[in-house]
């Protein structure tokens, strides 16, 4: 029988048993990772160094896991505060405007695969709402959870993630035509 | 009309968040877990027993202190001899009292364990 995330964080928590979070790392990964890639823009070795952050911080704290949300949501907590601290020191921290946009949503200069397309979209929009269309549509959030991890109101929420909604569709249907 | 329009929107959003979660293709580990464990301070029993160790040691050394400064534990064989000279009564409440003493830290620190995992 397959152990539960919360089996595992308690193995952690009693024994301080590494294995056990090796497991959670293991389950965890792709998803943390991936969210990391589409928040740095596919800057696949950035997005490694901030995952391995993330997951030396949920070790370091995973006392403060109470349990109210799942543990990817804590998780995905944490990646954007990584994401968020290493962007100010960076100074990245900036959105996309809407010329660029515009120029990406070209049917003529767009490459053939949806999937390339989707993840160039994504890639283009501004921070708010890439990260609130990651968290929502790509990795099964609710706006309640998403509001929580990303630390801004719930109606914020849901507008990133309906102007992020519309700006993809958009793409996708210069990608259709 | 208005429930038509609405309907294919909602159909447009359901196929957008599927598209959504088939772009996102599942990353292979490739030794990630592997580094982040190697990064991950040693575990607490580790350092725990690392602080057994230095515990007994220090006892020991203020054992074998007391010992030669108490003229060669001369004061152990007199407390010795006085405890076979007590009556059976007073032997069986020290052994009880003993016990209970034990046994509460024993309940403290469960106690103090299960709050610890609660939390």
């Amino acid at each position: 029988m397959e152990l539960t995330d919360g089996d595992l964080i308690a193995r952690v928590l009693v024994d301080d048993d590494q294995h056990a979070f090796g497991e959670l790392v293991r389950r965890h990964q792709s998803s943390v990772r991936g969210l990391l890639r589409q928040l740095t823009r596919t800057d696949v070795a950035l997005a490694d160094d901030l995952a391995q952050d993330t997951f030396l911080r949920a070790y370091k704290n995973i006392r403060s896991f109470r349990g109210e949300a799942r543990f990817s949501t804590w998780l995905y907590r944490i990646a954007y505060n990584c994401f968020r601290e290493d962007a100010r020191r960076r100074k990245e921290l900036v959105g996309i405007n809407e010329e660029q946009l515009q120029s990406e949503r070209d049917p003529q200069v767009a490459d053939p695969g949806l999937r390339h397309d989707l993840m160039h979209a994504l890639s283009l929009l501004p921070l708010h709402e890439r990260s609130a269309v990651l968290l929502c549509c790509q990795n099964g959030l609710s706006h309640e959870e998403a509001s929580r991890v990303l630390d801004i109101p719930l109606g914020t929420v849901k507008t990133n993630v309906l102007r992020g909604r519309e700006k993809l569709k958009r793409t996708l249907v210069a990608w259709k035509t | 009309m208005e429930n038509l329009s609405n309907m294919k929107e909602i159909q447009q959003e359901d196929l957008l968040d599927r598209q959504l979660r088939e772009v996102a293709p599942y990353i292979d580990d490739e030794g990630f877990t592997a580094r982040v464990l190697r990064q991950l301070p040693p575990p607490r029993h580790a350092r725990r027993s690392f602080r057994g160790a230095i515990l007994l040691t220090i006892t020991l050394l203020a054992s074998v202190l007391a010992y030669l400064l108490s003229d060669g534990g001369r004061f152990l064989v007199v407390e010795a001899t006085r405890l076979t000279t007590l009556p059976t009564l007073w032997l069986f409440v020290l052994a009880l009292g003993s016990g209970i003493l034990v046994m509460a830290g024993g309940v403290i620190a469960a106690i103090s364990k299960t709050r610890e995992v609660q939390s």
